[in-house]
């Protein structure tokens, strides 16, 4: 067996050169790594191949604008980061902000959250909804990947052995929506992991036929879940009851959680049947909110133009 | 494979040659001696370990202490020295926020991160602010208590 070794490179250009030779594990926050080979109270952690930590590169820790107009967040950006980003879009915000507590937040990376492919995981959510893509890079070049196509599968993801994620591109914000929703139903206010979150944005035509809507869930299946033959549904017409059960059932057969299936599915189309209703009434509120009217303080507010 | 490692630790600048996969709750523990480090559950959930990292929190069994190198570490000896860390550490003995005591230094360092970047948090912020950090022994009231305590009393540390 090859020798284990740690690298720990000091540019981006470096670390693509030790991944196109060597076969190593990108270690970013390490709260998913560190976890998963920790043996027991004071041993180091056990990795069968070789490390390369990669949390502290300069070029993979920027957030800025392009010239596209489109969100760019660098992969070893922290949770904590993207939810202090003005610049990032709320959804996102929404998400970063309630991942763990404020420890894991400063650690746990957007990057690895991606590449983890947990159906649980808090930021796919938001990047299905907006359509964002991840750039992979390597000594060869650069590749950009809708993050719905880079998530293959539960732990499975399209990356080669010598790329890394170096950004996530987010062309999409609450700016281009009338309406937003983002909810995260866990089992306490603060420090859970999901049990369902839905995200949801719409957007209305003149003469209020739907011109654009978009749901996704986390933790309803083994991957993220969007389709957009559900939102298709409402798209040109107008908002009535019997159309927004049709998006609910058609969405309900698009999910498939396993534990707890009654209580994700039913709790799913109660959020939908909420935004769809509150939005078709236009409030003044950007935000539509749940029913009981749950708020954590200090969450990200949407921009104001 | 041990590699040399030099980083800033508690305001000095330390070296040491080691596993860089080592956690840093280990290097502190056992190299450092620094002990206020406690190890609750090994996995980035109680925050009995938590230190600062170029000033901002984070569980050091999570971390491999690899990815400090050429950073900033401060831990619970560094921030009770501090202005505001000593204020804290007052207002947690005059609040009886402390039973067994092995949660306070993490609990300590959450305060004084949540004070630093909010010197007048609500309470909901303030159980915000700690929710990282599990303690069995108080139900959390005077801890709570205590923090808003240290928040009067440090006004003016905190809002400069
Ligand atoms: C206490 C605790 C609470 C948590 N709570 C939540 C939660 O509420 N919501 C949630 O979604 N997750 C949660 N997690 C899981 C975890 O923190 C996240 O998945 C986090 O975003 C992982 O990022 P990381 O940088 O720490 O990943 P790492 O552990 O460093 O890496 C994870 C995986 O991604 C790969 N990787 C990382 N960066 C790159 C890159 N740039 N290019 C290629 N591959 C890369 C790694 O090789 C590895 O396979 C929690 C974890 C802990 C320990
Ligand atoms: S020991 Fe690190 S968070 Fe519990
Ligand atoms: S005082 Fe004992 S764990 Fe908090």
């Amino acid at each position: 067996m090859e020798e284990v070794k740690t690298y720990i490179p000091s540019t981006l250009k470096e670390a693509l050169e030790i991944k196109s030779k060597v076969d190593c594990i990108a270690l970013a926050g390490g709260s998913d790594l560190m976890v998963a080979h920790k043996r027991t109270l004071g041993l180091t952690p056990k990795f069968d191949k070789s490390v390369m930590i990669i949390r502290n590169l300069k070029e993979l820790r920027n957030i800025y604008i392009n010239e596209r107009g489109e969100c760019c967040i660098g992969s070893c950006c922290t949770s904590a980061e993207i939810a202090e980003s003005p610049l990032c879009p709320w959804h996102l915000r929404q998400a970063a902000s309630r991942m763990g507590a404020v420890g894991l937040r400063n650690s746990a990376t957007i990057g690895g959250n991606i590449a983890n492919a947990s159906p649980k995981g808090d930021t796919p959510g938001p990047l299905y909804l907006l359509d964002a893509r991840v750039k992979l890079s390597s000594v060869d070049g650069e590749r950009e990947v809708p993050v719905s196509d880079f998530i293959i599968k539960f732990r499975t993801i399209d990356l080669r052995s010598d790329e890394l994620i170096t950004e996530i591109i987010v062309p999409l914000s609450e700016d281009d929506f009338d309406y937003i929703f983002w909810h995260k139903v866990g089992t306490r206010k603060a420090n859970a992991i999901s049990k369902i979150t839905l995200s949801q944005a719409i957007k209305f035509n003149k003469d209020d036929t739907v011109g654009d809507y978009r749901v996704s869930a986390t933790a309803t299946g083994a991957k993220t879940n969007r389709s957009r033959d559900v939102e298709s549904i409402l798209i040109g017409k107008k908002i009535t009851p019997e159309l927004i059960e049709d998006v609910i059932k058609a969405f309900d057969a698009v999910i498939s959680p396993r534990a707890m299936p009654e209580f994700r599915r039913e709790a799913t189309r109660r959020m939908i049947r909420r935004f769809l209703t509150e939005s078709s009434k236009h409030p003044k509120d950007k935000v539509i909110d749940t029913y009981d009217g749950y708020h954590v303080t200090g969450q990200p507010e949407p921009r104001r133009k | 494979m041990d590699t040399k490692l030099t980083f800033k630790l508690n305001g000095r600048s330390v070296s040491i040659n080691t596993d860089p996969l080592r956690r840093l709750l280990d290097v502190l523990r056992e190299d450092f001696k620094l002990t206020g480090v406690k190890e609750g559950c090994s996995e980035g959930e109680c925050g009995a370990c938590s230190v600062l990292l170029n000033g901002r929190m984070v569980t050091s069994c999570i971390i491999p202490v690899g990815a400090v190198d050429g950073q900033e570490v401060m831990t619970i000896e560094g921030v009770s020295e501090t202005e505001g860390g000593k204020l804290i550490v007052e207002a947690f003995a005059d609040g009886g926020a402390v039973q067994c005591g092995f949660c306070i230094p993490g609990m300590v360092i959450a305060a004084y991160c949540l004070l630093k970047s909010n010197p007048e948090p609500t309470e909901d912020e303030i159980r915000l602010g700690i929710s990282g950090n599990i303690c069995r022994c108080t139900g959390y009231d005077l801890i709570v208590e205590s923090i808003k305590l240290a928040a009067k009393r440090g006004e003016k540390i905190w809002k400069k």
